[in-house]
């Protein structure tokens, strides 16, 4: 038989009537929707904040250089009993000298230790800078880019000479209008005369880079006092090879420090990309439960549309009724409330999209976290929570298509 | 106007042995005994019958929208007893005008939207829709309120809404339960009117109704009690408890 009824006149008809029905009842409409976007909003927000975290993190953690390891007495991301790494006897620079000496990849290595001190040029004062002892080699360990003068030198460490070099924030503070150059700083009230300027890093998670002065290591020392934990910067010639370098490092270590065989490692050896996987394991954990939250808060808006629809199908039984003696086939009655569900959906993951995308751009503005949103997003929401409408929709919508005709129209 | 349909000869409506059984609470109760009858084109007919008597079921089968137990249903040349759900979907679209007691229009759209509804479900376009749904208001003298919702119009003109619904269609016949059940009666004796004037134009009209009075109005009325049929005559013959003429019975028991 010859019949013009197609599924293109299924589609249209069904969503001439989704967006009809969605209009007469506003309220209810907005309100169902408002659970779907709540989960979209959620979810995206999660995904980008989280997402951004993980860029700048990576980002940070790349100008730290992929082939350098840093040995010290803590690891960088401590897990277990802190006392246990605090008990751990100091790294020397007898030990320095060893490694230099054995290991047969090194291409610079340097002592490092660290303070946190106030530098000071005639009024102008900077607080908080980080201020490091470090032989020359650092200079290629922490990756950073001389701009003016020089680096600290070999000759600056054997005579004990009381000169800084300074990062890019301090310089900017502190010299703001003229050559830093030959200028003395006080670091802690401490004289200090200025060889050379770095190049702006950025910021490696929290750490300002450019807040930094280096120091000749010896000079450090006789300043500040030598009792501090010290650091071992090394970079290594090819980062392809960086596990057998941390093997054998660690070998000619345990052997130094004459630790006992079947003991495990009285010292840690940290790599920057080492620390990007824990973070990412880390955050990977937040990642699942935070995407499991927003799931469940999307499943309980997909129970609410589920619900709603069931009303909607008891409501306008006689309608469905009517439709089916006037020729509307099963087929075109599902679709009619798979339609209606999915649109009821999709408007709530527009709002949640906007919403939550919102929120992530909120967050990266009034807070230090970078959220990272990309362009897809909007269109992946829309989609995602009419699939889901489409998905609580089925089961009402077959129940409508189910009716049998007769007892449709006679429904009270 | 004369009624659309394939084969111009034969009767419209020929029904044989006709059983409808339901199982209510594990018990079969047999609202259809197998009944048999014609309709020819261009007939008017009242079903009557008291409630309980089998009419609205055979109604539903009329109207395709239930399928007997056993026996046979042909309508328009058609085989329609076995056919499934979708194909009498069609059926219905095509061949069937429906006509209710509660009018049954769509509460939420206008009467030119009601109208147009089954060319809706036949994929017809937009605007050949809509014309063909005024000429159908038309002739029930409803042009001037078809932008208007059910709820702004009286009774009367809600089922002279409905009568265009199911003319606009250009069925093979009119099928209407109870049509002035909820008019009072000036208002059912308009409708009442508009049917006789359908029946003049050649339109096939099937009537299920349980008021002797309105069968009267019919010049054929068949009499069901308990499924079966118990008269079959002239109307006011029928209508007044006479029994017509009635076909051998078959599958009786």
């Amino acid at each position: 038989m010859k019949f013009g009824q197609g599924f293109r006149v299924d589609v249209l008809e069904g969503a001439r009537i989704a967006v009809y029905s969605l209009r007469a009842n506003r309220m209810r409409t907005v309100l169902t929707t408002l659970g779907i976007g709540i989960g979209v909003a959620t979810l995206l927000a999660i995904v980008g904040i989280i997402q951004g975290l993980n860029t700048s993190f990576e980002k940070q953690l790349s100008t730290l250089g992929a082939n350098t390891i840093y040995v010290s007495k803590f690891p960088w991301m401590i897990k277990g009993n802190w006392w246990v790494f605090r008990n751990r006897k100091n790294l020397t620079l007898e030990q320095v000298a060893q490694l230099r000496q054995q290991a047969d990849f090194i291409t610079a290595i340097s002592p490092a230790v660290l303070r946190t001190s106030d530098v000071a040029h005639g009024a102008q004062q900077v607080s908080n800078v980080r201020v490091n002892g470090v032989w020359s080699d650092y200079l290629t360990i922490g990756n950073y880019e001389v701009v003016s003068g020089r680096f600290l030198t070999r000759a600056d460490e054997e005579v004990n000479r009381p000169v800084a070099v300074i990062g890019a924030e301090v310089a900017a503070t502190l010299f703001p209008s003229f050559s830093p150059l030959g200028q003395t700083v006080r670091i802690d009230g401490r004289p200090f005369q200025v060889v050379g300027t770095l190049a702006r890093k950025g910021k490696v998670v929290s750490e300002n880079m450019d807040l930094s002065v280096f120091l000749p290591f010896k000079t450090f020392n006789a300043t500040f006092g030598k009792g501090r934990p010290m650091q071992i910067a090394i970079a290594v010639a090819d980062a392809g090879k960086i596990h057998q370098a941390e093997d054998q490092l660690v070998g000619i270590l345990r052997r130094v420090r004459s630790t006992p065989p079947g003991q495990p490692d009285d010292f840690s050896i940290n790599r920057p990309d080492t620390l990007a996987a824990t973070y990412e394991q880390l955050t990977g954990a937040l990642y699942a439960v935070a995407t499991g939250v927003g799931l469940i808060t999307l499943l309980v808006g997909g129970i609410g549309i589920m619900n709603i629809m069931l009303v909607s199908v008891r409501e306008r039984t006689r309608e469905i009724g009517v439709r089916r003696a006037l020729g509307a086939r099963r087929r075109t009655i599902i679709l009619q409330f798979l339609m209606e569900a999915s649109s009821v959906s999709a408007v709530g993951g527009l709002l949640g999209t906007t919403v939550g995308l919102g929120t992530a751009k909120l967050v990266s503005l009034v807070t230090p976290l970078a959220a990272d949103v990309r362009p897809g997003t909007v269109l992946g929401g829309v989609a995602f929570s009419a699939l889901v409408g489409l998905l609580f929709g089925i089961w009402p919508a077959a129940r409508a298509a189910r009716l049998d005709p007769v007892e449709a129209l006679r429904y009270e | 106007m004369t009624t659309p349909g394939a084969p111009a000869s034969g009767p419209l409506i020929q029904v044989e042995a006709l059983t409808r059984a339901f199982f209510v609470g594990g018990e079969e109760v047999r609202a259809l005994r197998g009944v048999s009858f014609g309709i020819q084109r261009g007939e008017w007919v009242a079903i009557i019958g008291q409630s309980g008597s089998g009419k609205s079921t055979l109604m539903n089968v009329l109207g395709c929208l239930d399928t007997p137990t056993s026996g046979r249903y042909m309508l328009n040349g058609k085989d329609v007893s076995r056919m499934d759900d979708d194909d009498l979907a069609v059926i219905r679209n095509v061949e069937i005008g429906f006509i209710f007691q509660t009018f049954q229009l769509l509460p939420r759209e206008t009467a030119l939207a009601n109208v147009e509804l089954p060319l809706v479900y036949r994929g017809m376009a937009a605007k050949e829709r809509r014309e063909r749904a005024k000429a159908a208001l038309d002739k029930v003298q409803l042009t001037h309120r078809m932008h208007h919702r059910p709820n702004e119009l009286s009774g009367g003109q809600r089922q002279r809404v409905a009568i265009a619904r199911a003319l606009v269609s250009e069925p093979s016949m009119l099928l209407a339960d109870e049509p002035t059940g909820n008019l009072d009666s000036a208002t059912g004796e308009e409708i009442v009117k508009l049917f006789e004037q359908l029946h003049q134009a050649g339109h096939t009209l099937v009537l299920v109704t349980h008021e002797p009075k309105l069968a009267a109005r019919c010049p054929r009325a068949i009499r069901l009690s308990d499924g079966e049929i118990i008269a079959d005559g002239p109307g006011p013959e029928v209508a007044l408890g006479g029994t017509g003429v009635l076909p051998p019975k078959v599958g009786h028991a």
